[in-house]
C-alpha cells in the first residue's frame, strides 16, 4: 500500500518547506518525494538529485538526516533558508 | 579609471521574455562575450514569477491569472512567488571571480542589495538589508531578491516596488488556508511598502531606473554605459523562450 503524505513547515528564521511524499507502507520506505518551497539551494539541480537518492530509503529520522548530511558534504551543496536538520524535520512532519 | 559595465534598458516585456533575457546574459557573460551587466526592466502584461523550487499550481491560481490576463513563469532562481506589476526589476550578471563579489553567497546578496539600498537613498528613502533576501524600509519590505550561480557566474534579480496592490496579489496567489485569507492580506499590507507609499507621490519608472543606475555605480565603483543585447544573446533568449520559460514542461515542472 502506498500512502500519500505531506507537510508544510516554516523553518525558524528561515524559509518555507513543502514536502509531498509517497510512503510504501509494507516496508516503511520512501517511494517518491518532492521537496518544494521558497528556499535557495546551490546548485539548484541538487534538490532533484537528493529527491532521487531518498527513494527506497527508510522513512526514519536517523536515516534521513544521515543521507541529507552526507549528500550536502559530498556534493558541496549550499542551502540558504533551510539546513539538513530543518529539511529532515519537514520530511518527518509529513502526515 | 573606473571599470565599465553594460547597462541594459529593455523596457516592458512578457514574463518568458524577461526570464529568457536574464538567462541569456548569464550564459553570454560566462563565455566572456559581454561585460558585467546591469539590466532594468518591467513586465507587460503583469505577471507572477515563482521560485525554482515552487510548484506552480500550489502557488498560483492559474484560472484567475488567465481571466485577468496575468502571465506566469517559473524562475531559474530560488525564493518565493512574486507579483510583478508596479515595480522596477533589476538584474545583475557578473563573474563569481570579480573582486567585489564574495564567494560567500549570503555576503554577495548583501553587496548587491547594497546597490539597491544606495539607489533608494538617491530617492531619499532610507532602507536596510534584511537577510536572507529582503530590503526593508522602517521594517516593511520594499524589495525582494533572488540569486543563482552557474558557470562561475552570478545572476541576481530583484524587484523594487513602486506601488503595491496586496488585494490583487492575493487574488492571484493561492493561500494555504482560505479562512485566514483576510488576516493574511491585512498582515501583508502592514509588512509591505513601496516607493509611492514612502514618497507620498508616484515616481516614474525612468526616475527610479536613474536612481538605481547611480546606486549600482556607487556600490560597485563602476561606470554603467548603456548598451544593447548582442546577437548571440538575442538568439539564446529566443531559444530559452521556446525550450524553457514559454513551456508548460518548465513552468509546471515541480
Amino acid at each position: 500500500m502506498i500512502m500519500k503524505i505531506k507537510s508544510i513547515y516554516k523553518v525558524p528564521d528561515g524559509k518555507l518547506l513543502k514536502i509531498n511524499a509517497d510512503i510504501d507502507e509494507t516496508n516503511d520506505t520512501i517511494k517518491d518525494i518532492n521537496i518544494n518551497g521558497d528556499f535557495f539551494a546551490y546548485p539548484e539541480e541538487s534538490i532533484t538529485e537528493l529527491e532521487k537518492i531518498l527513494q527506497q530509503k527508510n522513512f526514519k529520522r536517523k536515516d534521513i538526516i544521515k543521507i541529507i548530511t552526507t549528500f550536502i558534504e559530498s556534493k558541496k551543496v549550499q542551502f540558504i533558508g533551510i539546513d539538513a536538520e530543518s529539511l529532515t524535520e519537514a520530511i518527518m512532519r509529513c502526515e | 579609471m573606473k571599470e565599465k559595465w553594460r547597462l541594459l534598458l529593455t523596457g516592458f516585456q512578457s514574463a518568458a521574455e524577461n526570464m529568457a533575457i536574464d538567462r541569456a546574459i548569464l550564459v553570454a557573460n560566462s563565455k566572456k562575450m559581454v561585460p558585467p551587466t546591469v539590466r532594468f526592466y518591467g513586465w507587460t502584461p503583469s505577471a507572477i514569477s515563482i521560485g525554482y523550487f515552487q510548484q506552480l499550481q500550489e502557488e498560483v491560481d492559474i484560472d484567475v491569472c488567465k481571466n485577468n490576463g496575468v502571465d506566469y513563469v517559473r524562475r531559474i532562481t530560488g525564493g518565493g512567488a512574486v507579483y510583478h506589476e508596479n515595480e522596477l526589476t533589476y538584474s545583475i550578471v557578473v563573474s563569481e571571480d570579480h573582486p567585489k563579489i564574495s564567494r560567500n553567497i549570503l555576503e554577495s546578496y548583501g553587496t548587491i542589495c547594497g546597490a539597491v539600498i544606495k539607489g533608494l537613498s538617491n530617492l531619499q528613502i532610507q532602507s536596510s538589508y534584511a537577510p536572507i533576501n529582503d530590503i526593508l524600509v522602517n521594517g516593511k519590505k520594499i524589495s525582494g531578491n533572488a540569486q543563482t550561480r552557474k558557470f562561475q557566474t552570478v545572476l541576481q534579480h530583484g524587484t523594487i516596488l513602486t506601488d503595491v496592490d496586496v488585494e490583487k496579489m492575493f487574488s492571484l496567489l493561492k493561500v494555504p488556508n482560505e479562512k485566514i485569507k483576510d488576516k493574511m492580506i491585512s498582515n501583508v499590507k502592514e509588512r509591505v511598502t513601496s516607493i509611492k507609499h514612502q514618497k507620498k507621490e508616484t515616481i516614474s519608472f525612468d526616475e527610479v531606473a536613474l536612481a538605481m543606475k547611480k546606486g549600482f555605480e556607487e556600490e560597485f565603483e563602476i561606470t554603467l554605459e548603456q548598451g544593447t543585447l548582442i546577437k548571440e544573446e538575442e538568439e539564446l533568449a529566443e531559444k530559452f523562450i521556446s525550450t524553457c520559460f514559454g513551456t508548460k514542461q518548465w513552468n509546471q515542472k515541480r
